[in-house]
């Protein structure tokens, strides 16, 4: 019995393969994940998980930051699990490099994303891809 | 065989290890052949008996080592689930680590002050 139970868990819970449905969050995950909440039930149940994960640490940020957060939420739910894996490390590669350098791309950044502004309105992306190699 | 020769008047627990070592080798070289060759056989037969008696799980240490390994199928049960929890405690715990991580990054991207097209390709 416990070895049937070690090597379930070794091979991943029961559990883990239920949907989490919307009406099943707490009220602070609904605040936190709400502009998933049409899609959400349809959602790959391991996506669900690391979206709770997140929402768990979304009452800790700074109000600027939750609105970012709830922002970005349906863009990063819509990428594919390779374009998120490399976004990661994008953004892992950028956390390394020293903070005076990384200021300098941020501003190079923001002044490529004014130039490009206008162009957005044509359907132009309005920010360039960070040159970073993961 | 005259173990007292040249022994010092005081308490025998006072002598250098060295010095019994001396008075020991120099006490084994009065001992006649019939002697020696009769501690040399009992020395053999020791060896002989403990080599039987021993013959596996003597570590490199010198120490035995047979006392770690199960003895019946209890204790070999014992043993597996104890195995099988630490390996399970163990990959859990780094399943816990790594999606702790993923966590920290994926709302690091959503909080960044700059855009998430900037991290998409």
């Amino acid at each position: 019995m416990v070895i049937v139970f070690l090597l379930l868990g070794l091979i991943g819970t029961p559990a883990d393969a239920a949907t989490i449905f919307w009406h099943s969050l707490t009220p602070a995950q609904q605040e936190a994940l709400a502009p998933l909440s049409q899609q959400w039930d349809n959602l790959p149940e391991l996506q669900q998980r690391r979206l709770l994960k997140t929402a768990k640490r979304y009452p800790n940020l700074t109000p600027e930051q939750k609105q970012r957060y709830r922002d970005r939420l349906e863009a990063w739910s819509k990428l594919t699990p390779e374009q998120r894996k490399a976004a990661r490390e994008k953004y892992r590669a950028f956390s390394k490099v020293p903070a005076e350098k990384r200021e300098q791309v941020k501003q190079m950044i923001r002044q490529d994303q004014d130039v490009k502004a206008p162009q957005s309105a044509s359907g132009i992306p309005a920010a360039a891809p960070l040159p970073i190699q993961p | 065989m005259n173990m007292n020769t040249n022994l010092p008047n005081n308490n025998s627990r006072n002598i250098a290890p060295e010095r019994i070592a001396q008075l020991l080798t120099r006490a084994a070289q009065q001992l006649d052949d019939n002697t020696v060759a009769a501690l040399r056989q009992a020395r053999n037969v020791a060896l002989e008996r403990q080599l039987v008696s021993k013959p596996v799980f003597i570590l490199s240490t010198g120490h035995d080592m047979r006392w770690l390994m199960p003895h019946s199928t209890h204790q070999w049960v014992a043993t597996i689930i104890l195995f099988a929890a630490i390996l399970f405690g163990g990959v859990n715990y780094w399943q816990h680590s790594q999606e702790n991580e993923l966590a920290h990054l994926d709302v690091a991207i959503l909080t960044d002050d700059l855009p998430l097209e900037v991290f998409v390709d």
